[in-house]
């Protein structure tokens, strides 16, 4: 028995008879035929092909090993994960698993459905998860997601020491202790520390389970040229210039597609999917190109086709741990507020970023107003007083961007707001590609202060913290170090309830707001426009788009 | 003339290896590292650049890394790029839409061209001449990006005559982005013939050919014109090349999955193998394309011989 799922609910009226029969998928006899003009609103709802712009992968489509967008939209679309994130909250869903429990926040129970099947007709196991995760951990098979599994106890025996090289010092053994199967739908996980949050962590793809055939394989990448998940659509075709996913007609979850074959039609500019979506040739895309935000000509020329989505993306400008000037606290939260954010996001942006007032997407669980506070709102004067108290900035003050990620124009204005309102000498720094500017960062080669930017792997408060404040985290790019923040993340893990846990989290946001590591800059909307072929576009708080609401008319 | 061919067969050899060193060196002292930028935002975990680093040999020098390459080249191995592809297999998906388009564009600038120079050259000083020079003005002052920016919006978007991008590459969809290619070089052609048939057709012997009681039309098809092409075969003889490497921002601009994009991809991602690969394929059109222009010349020009 499979609830009818909620945003299938919010389709049109017209279409409820539809959703029924979506529901009742397993007897295909019911199908109408073509042409049937009776049908005609049965046929909208369900079967079509549409074209989604895509880009290259930047690895093999394997989820452990894939932690940008290209691919991940991909990967979403054929996997099926313990949890989903309900499309329109973000709200974590049970999928696979049938009931994640613990008592503790650090022993957890995983069951899994009976009978959900993977593409190849095996069935989803506790074996396929543990022995997945364990593969993926595993630092010599070097998956960019390994260290999503850092909280499981035994994470540390399977790495290879700080500097990765796996020659030099193997890990001796190749499983983590803290993952047990119990029997074929039951697995235990364990974590080293308590962590609350745990199981809203589980719905990245990172976590999903592997069929025996993968794990089998000798040559992983190969593999997964055409992998195998237990998603609701498979993958039918993969080459340089598409990535064709069709619906898997013996899908066991809940969130069944409607349309049949999607089509990931690799643009290599934004522009050119662009208009070919204004004229109808391409069906989704998610990225409109700046040109077309000014006066919103992007909504004229799509006319009734585009909407924005609220997205878990937040941008930051972080100030160079290596810069002298600049480890005076009061130095770094003039510098904030003598920058007038709306303007930037009004005049440049036209007002698809939102001026940011902590350093948490508005769109997750546990996020506070304005916990930044007085550092985050426009006051110049005040800035200028806290600028000379604490001593100016000697010479030029960089602002270091990448010149192929169209950040030239807001960092300009930023610039020449410091200058007139601080007298700052600031000047921007533009590396051509986001390749040297990541390895400048990496190597704190920058002073004065760099961009950045996150968008979340999972809905938590935890994660816009965890990963990039943390003492030795691996985005830390600032080397923010604090105790305080530190102790009431730990006392956030080990909450009782998510709200407690929040609490302890937004404490610990509050810590940035005293410590000012980095600077909010704005929250990030999606634009998207969609062609008029296609109805019940929605696109996720990941922006990604949720597939499976989609309908051709 | 078999000699010849040979020998400048052979000659293809050092240049190839030599633009593969030249480029394989130039890709290796670019800043940035491959490894960065991977991740996303983020930085990529040491386990992982390790293992990349390793799978493509960016520890190793520059010498060993390129001889590592040319040994695998000797086999008929164009390695893999960043993206876990093979180029060899990347190269066959693109070419032949390269091919296409650089095709159609020739086409273009032959036909539309040398007409339009013949036309102009033989109406020297009359309404047809003062077009020519003035279209073909404008159309060498006026950037790619634009024209071709300006093309789809008009003929895709507005008129909605020709499809907006040309993703799949067939003929149909690369007729325009083949047009807006064409265009600089068919204004060089244009002006090219129209100036050399002027020329010659004030020579001698145009003149006694006339005086002979030869046509009009037989004097300038086939004396004048024969004797004016060869530079203007010259000239499309190199410009293939650029139309087949140089046509990043026109693939850019209608989505065209072909060679240049791949080679300006490669070089964003410090991918040596796969640049080198893609550009060593174009040498290798470019040095045949000209040794065909060299055996026309003999051709056009008896005079001329290849011996």
């Amino acid at each position: 028995m499979r609830a009818p799922h909620k945003f299938l609910a919010l389709a049109a009226g017209a279409v409820l008879l539809a959703v029924s029969a979506c529901g009742g998928d397993s007897d295909p006899g019911n199908t109408p035929a073509p042409g049937d003009t009776a049908a005609t609103s049965n046929e909208a709802a369900s079967g079509g092909e549409i074209s989604v712009r895509g880009c290259t992968p930047e690895n093999a489509l394997i989820g452990s090993n894939t932690t940008e967008v290209c691919g991940g939209n991909v990967i979403d679309a054929f996997t099926a994960k313990l949890i989903h994130y309900n499309a329109d909250t973000a709200e974590p869903e049970m999928d696979i698993a049938e009931s994640i429990e613990t008592d503790d926040n650090q022993n957890f129970t995983v069951k899994l459905k009976p009978g959900y099947m993977f593409q190849d007709g095996t069935e989803v196991l506790a074996k396929n998860f543990v022995d997945a995760w364990n593969w993926a951990a595993y630092a010599p098979n070097g998956q960019q997601g390994a260290y999503f599994f850092e909280p499981i106890e035994g994470y540390a025996d399977v790495q290879c020491g700080e500097d990765g090289d796996c020659e030099a010092n193997k890990p001796t053994v190749e499983t983590m202790s803290g993952l047990a199967v119990v029997d074929d739908h039951t697995f235990t996980i364990k974590t080293a520390e308590p962590v609350s949050n745990l199981p809203v962590r589980l719905g990245y793809s990172t976590f999903i389970p592997q069929p025996d055939a993968f794990l089998a394989a000798e040559d992983k990448d190969e593999f997964s040229k055409m992998p195998i998940g237990a998603g609701p659509f498979k993958v039918t075709e993969n080459t340089a210039t598409d990535i064709v996913v069709e619906k898997f007609a013996d899908y066991s979850g809940e969130n069944k597609p409607h349309v049949d074959k999607v089509t990931f039609r690799i643009y290599n500019d934004p522009a050119a999917a662009y208009n070919d979506v204004v004229a109808n040739q391409l069906d989704l895309t998610d990225l409109i190109p700046a040109d077309q935000l000014v006066g919103d000509a992007w909504k004229t020329a799509l006319d009734g086709r585009s909407d924005t989505a609220e997205t878990g993306i937040i941008q930051v400008l972080s100030f160079s741990s290596t810069d002298e000037q600049l480890q005076d606290v009061n130095m770094r939260k003039a510098i904030s507020m003598a920058v007038d954010k709306e303007l930037i996001t009004s005049q440049i942006f036209n007002n698809a970023r939102k001026p940011a007032t902590g350093w948490v997407s508005p769109v997750v669980d546990g996020y506070k107003e304005n916990v930044c506070g007085d550092a985050c709102t426009f006051n110049p004067d005040e800035a200028k007083k806290m600028y000379d108290a604490a001593g100016g900035y000697d010479g030029i003050f960089q602002v270091s961007i990448n010149a192929d990620g169209g950040h030239k124009l807001w960092a300009d204005a930023f610039c020449n707001q410091l200058k007139n309102n601080l007298g700052m000498d600031c000047q921007v720094n533009a590396t051509p590609d986001f390749k040297t500017l990541r390895q400048q960062i990496h190597g704190r080669e920058l002073k004065g202060a760099f961009r950045g930017g996150w968008q979340m792997d999972y809905p938590s408060i935890e994660n816009f913290l965890t990963p990039i404040y943390a003492t030795g985290a691996s985005s830390n790019d600032t080397d923010y170090n604090s105790p305080e923040f530190m102790k009431l993340l730990a006392e956030g893990d080990a909450a009782t309830t998510p709200e407690l846990a929040n609490e302890k989290y937004q404490e610990a946001e509050a810590q940035l707001a005293k410590d000012f590591p980095t600077m909010p800059l704005w929250y990030q909307e999606t634009q998207y426009g969609y062609s008029d072929k296609v109805d019940n576009v929605k696109m996720n708080p990941f922006s990604q788009w949720d597939l499976t609401s989609i309908t051709v008319k | 003339m078999g000699k010849y061919i040979i020998r400048r067969l052979l000659q293809m050899i050092p240049v190839l290896i030599g633009t593969s060193f030249l480029i394989f060196t130039m890709v290796f002292v670019l800043p940035g590292d491959p490894a960065e930028g991977r991740c996303g935002e983020r930085p990529c975990p040491p386990a992982y650049v390790a293992k990349f680093r390793a799978e493509y040999n960016l520890d190793e020098p520059l010498l060993v890394r390129y001889v590592l390459y040319l040994g695998k080249l000797l086999k008929g191995d164009l390695g893999t790029n960043f993206y876990g592809n093979r180029v060899v297999d990347e190269l066959a998906l693109r070419y032949p839409t390269t091919l296409k388009l650089t095709f159609i564009a020739i086409m273009v600038v032959i036909l539309v061209g040398i007409t339009s120079g013949v036309l102009a050259g033989i109406r020297k000083g009359r309404f047809i001449d003062n077009l020519v020079t003035v279209s073909t003005l404008v159309l060498i002052s006026i950037p790619v990006f634009v024209l071709g920016g300006g093309a789809q919006m008009l003929f895709g978007l507005k008129l909605g005559w020709f499809p907006v991008t040309a993703t799949q590459g067939t003929w149909y969809q690369l007729l325009m982005p083949g047009f807006v290619l064409g265009a600089l070089s068919v204004a060089y052609v244009a002006r090219l013939t129209r100036t050399n048939l002027v020329e010659n057709l004030r020579s001698d012997y145009v003149r006694t050919a006339k005086s002979k009681g030869m046509s009009q039309g037989r004097a300038v098809g086939v004396h004048a014109l024969r004797n004016s092409l060869i530079p203007v075969v010259t000239y499309i003889g190199a410009s293939v090349g650029a139309l087949m490497g140089g046509a990043i921002i026109t693939e850019r601009i209608f989505n065209i999955n072909g060679v240049g994009f791949f080679i300006w991809r490669s070089i964003n991602q410090r991918d040596g193998v796969s640049v080198v690969g893609a550009v060593l394929v174009l040498v290798l059109v470019y040095l045949v394309v000209n040794l065909l222009v060299d055996l026309l010349y003999g051709v056009l020009d008896p005079r001329i011989t290849n011996d």
